[in-house]
């Protein structure tokens, strides 16, 4: 039991990590491009 | 709320949707009891991967032909988005086989060739961030894109090809009972669906990064800005 809740641990950890960055980072972006213009 | 917010959260609720039939659903496998049941992501977080390194392989292969900056973003974005999925296939893959092996690793030709693939695409990468940005850079990750993507069939075939630890394709052998099949099918949709956006995201990332100046060239501009005239 311990094995299937650490592996779906570290995978909602690297999946759900990952797009919470890349949707911070587009949030930024974009920031960044509007106060430019 | 963004376009690709809204896009992310559907993908979220669907893979939570993934997560209640593998928990809840899916029946208990009569050998392996509770660690088959992280199959389910770890089967359909390969198959997402090798979809990603394909669009790798066909965003390099129209930057060779057209040079188009669309499909070098398309390969960018989509082989981050394969290094991430390939990273929980490995993960996952080393959890399931402790309870079920004994051992997290084993050099099996399933596992190498899988960790092959994680490191030319991490190469790819690399590559990526640590050269200067530009055609000749673009066109070198184009070759590593395409050639790269010959150790995905590798992968696929390995368990056929040598003997080892890793068990055969279930899927096309029909070895599951239904409800495990459904399951399955659904955790690999909804994952192909979550990587779909994660691509698309990615890519509008690395669209307002080339917009945008960057800090090297902005450095460059500032110190010639700084130059003194040359005495005449």
């Amino acid at each position: 039991m311990i094995y299937l809740v650490a592996a779906y641990v570290f995978g909602v950890l690297i999946l759900g990590g990952f797009l919470a960055l890349s949707l911070s980072q587009l949030r930024e972006l974009k920031a960044r491009a509007s106060t430019k213009k | 709320m963004t376009r690709y917010t809204r896009l992310a959260g559907l993908a979220v609720l669907l893979m939570l949707a993934a997560g209640a039939l593998i928990f809840f659903y899916a029946p208990e496998d009569y050998l392996q009891k509770e660690p088959q049941r992280i199959f389910y992501l770890h089967v359909s977080a390969a198959i997402a991967a090798f979809a990603c390194f394909a669009v790798v392989l066909g965003g390099s292969a129209v930057y060779l032909r057209t040079e188009s900056a669309r499909a070098d973003r398309l390969a960018r974005a989509a082989a981050l988005v394969g290094v991430v999925l390939t990273t929980v296939t490995l993960v996952m893959g080393m959890l399931y086989a402790k309870p079920i092996w004994g051992t997290f690793w084993t050099w099996d030709a399933r596992l190498t060739s899988t960790l092959v693939l994680w490191i030319i695409y991490a190469g790819y990468l690399l590559l990526r961030r640590l050269a200067e940005p530009g055609q000749q850079t673009a066109r070198f990750a184009a070759v590593v894109g395409i050639f790269g993507f010959v150790d995905v069939p590798i992968v696929y075939f390995s368990v056929t090809w040598w003997r080892g630890h890793h068990p055969g394709p279930v899927i096309v052998s029909n070895a599951l009972p239904p409800e495990m099949l459904f399951t399955f099918m659904v955790t690999m949709a909804c994952t192909l669906f979550l990587a779909a956006v994660m691509v698309a995201i990615r890519y509008r990332i690395e669209t307002l990064m080339d917009e945008a100046p960057s800090p090297a060239s902005a450095h460059l501009v500032g110190a010639a800005a700084r130059e003194p005239e040359p005495a005449r």
